[in-house]
């Protein structure tokens, strides 16, 4: 469904950050991509929804047999395209001052009009969604609240409600569990981890462990390339040649 | 003088002689200017004393405060008209100035033209003196508090616009992408994760600006806005000093509850950010 096909990314210095990094992503697939920090998760995500354009390189989503370019898109064009992209970032990206209703709102902004949303004319409809993508993640409760009074682990499970509210068929998530303690960890991949049945989900994460509790499958980049596409349940000697010196593994 | 630098150049020479020669050249100038301008003013304590026992009679001619002149109800209507071209002018302004701001602000990705543009016209009204932009609109306009809001709502957008721009510069960029990445365009970007983040900062310098723009107002009022600033001319034109006093009285107490309730409903609004 997702085809990522040899993204290179030059830092502004001109040092290669990814080189030629290629991956297909099926929906259904929970994967979970690993690498030591700097090695450019980050920016592999952001090159996925167009946020960051590769040098080189292309990312084909494939809806319903309508294969579609992301990279080179603009405007409106692109606009259509990241409407079928979730993401959930790194830290929280809910507008503070927003309820969290209207945060979660604001996941449909890609479908809604411009004249509609700037008249504030979501419909009952609508409304109602949210609210239910709210419950989906148990915290309903908090909708009339403004963003910025929520914990960490709340605005990261009303991120999720936002991403369900988008109906999107890839997910993207940059560190979805930072900064969270290990119950609330718990609680926020428990809720992500079936989404799956709907679309795919490409997450970044820092623990190899949650990687192989809730991922179908592990990627691992190192020096700008993959090093390893696999079974999510990685062996210590490939961890050790990820994040430290070992001597280089096959990938799986 | 040159002769002299070049001689005590030597290292480590910063002692008095040093620093002396050093300010010489802007001492030398400062003097120069000062001295030029008080000759050119005319300044002399003579004229000062002089003019004294006007301002004694003056006083005498104030007292006591012609309050009747109250009675009629036409200074309140003309303080309602100050009130309103200073609302209505600071209103118009805060809304012209936060859409220039949009342009102008370095973080919204706007063509460098653009803003450029923008940052331009809000430099050229900084440029252009309040007096010389009244004078303008009273000739296209006329005379009366139109023109004068017209002017309040144009000479606010130099200053508000850039305080403006300042605060979309700083505003937190993650959310700005997070909608983007779901497909939303720029002007929904602008109402949904820009706006709610720069509201308060936009409030607080919109109501400072109101302090500002009553005394533009009264001050429009003597040069043809009217509003209770041209009753305080008049006054003042036909010797009537008395009444002038009690008009004077009503401009104090005006200035004085509006800055006091601009305050208050700017704490407010800065006060609860803090909190929360």
């Amino acid at each position: 469904m997702l085809a990522v096909k040899g993204i290179t990314k030059k830092l502004p210095d001109g040092r290669l950050l990814l080189r030629e990094i290629s991956f297909e992503a099926k929906k259904g697939e929970f994967i979970g991509i690993l690498g030591e920090s700097g090695v450019g998760k980050t920016v592999l995500l952001r090159c996925i929804n167009g946020l960051t354009t590769p040098d080189s390189g292309e990312v084909i989503l494939n809806e319903d047999g309508n294969p579609q370019k992301i990279n080179g898109k603009k405007g409106q064009e692109l606009r259509r395209i990241r409407r079928r992209i979730g993401m959930i970032f790194q830290g929280s990206i809910l507008v503070k001052r927003l309820s969290v209703l209207e945060n979660v709102l604001t996941g449909g902004l890609g479908r809604i009009s411009t004249m509609r949303s700037l008249l504030y004319g979501f419909t009952d409809k609508e409304v109602q969604a949210a609210l239910s993508a709210l419950e989906k993640v148990g915290v309903k409760h908090l909708a009339g609240r403004r963003a910025e009074t929520l914990s960490g682990g709340e605005m990261q499970r009303v991120a999720i409600a936002r991403a369900l509210f988008q109906e999107p068929c890839l997910l993207l998530a940059d560190e979805p569990v930072a900064n969270l303690d290990p119950k609330n960890t718990e609680v926020v991949l428990d809720y992500l981890k079936p989404l799956t049945k709907e679309m795919a989900i490409i997450a970044v994460f820092h623990a190899p462990e949650l990687v192989s509790r809730y991922c179908t499958r592990a990627i691992a980049i190192k020096d700008g390339t993959v090093v390893y596409d696999g079974s999510p349940h990685l062996s210590s000697s490939v961890l050790e040649y990820i994040y430290g010196t070992g001597p280089a593994v096959k990938s799986a | 003088m040159s002769g002299k630098t070049s001689a005590t150049t030597g290292q480590g020479d910063w002692g008095y002689q040093r620093y002396f020669q050093r300010h010489l050249l802007t001492g030398t100038v400062f003097l120069l200017i000062l001295g030029w301008s008080v000759v050119d003013l005319g300044i002399s304590p003579q004229l000062f004393l002089s003019g004294l026992p006007h301002f004694f009679n003056l006083v005498r001619e104030m007292f006591p405060p012609n309050w009747e002149v109250l009675a009629s109800g036409k200074v309140l209507w003309s303080v309602l008209e100050t009130l309103s071209m200073a609302f209505v002018g600071t209103f118009l302004g805060a809304i012209l100035s936060f859409l220039l701001a949009l342009f102008a602000a370095n973080n919204l990705a706007l063509s460098k033209m653009v803003r450029e543009t923008a940052r331009g016209i809000m430099a050229a009204e900084r440029a252009l003196p309040t007096l010389v932009l009244i004078l303008l609109l009273v000739v296209m306009i006329g005379l009366g508090p139109f023109s004068g809001m017209i002017c309040i709502a144009i000479g606010s957008v130099g200053s508000l616009g850039k305080l403006f721009a300042e605060a979309i510069e700083t505003v937190d960029p993650k959310p700005i992408e997070s909608l983007e990445s779901v497909g939303a365009n720029k002007i929904q970007v602008i109402r949904f994760a820009v706006l709610p983040q720069v509201l308060p900062s936009l409030i607080a310098n919109t109501l400072y600006r109101f302090d500002i723009n009553l005394r533009v107002a009264l001050f429009l009022g003597v040069v043809g806005g009217g509003g209770i600033g041209f009753d305080l001319h008049l006054a003042m034109s036909l010797f009537k000093y008395a009444d002038a006093l009690a008009i004077t009285a009503v401009i104090f107490i005006m200035v004085w509850l509006a800055e006091k309730i601009s305050d208050y409903l700017r704490k407010m609004v800065i006060g609860r950010e803090v909190l929360q």
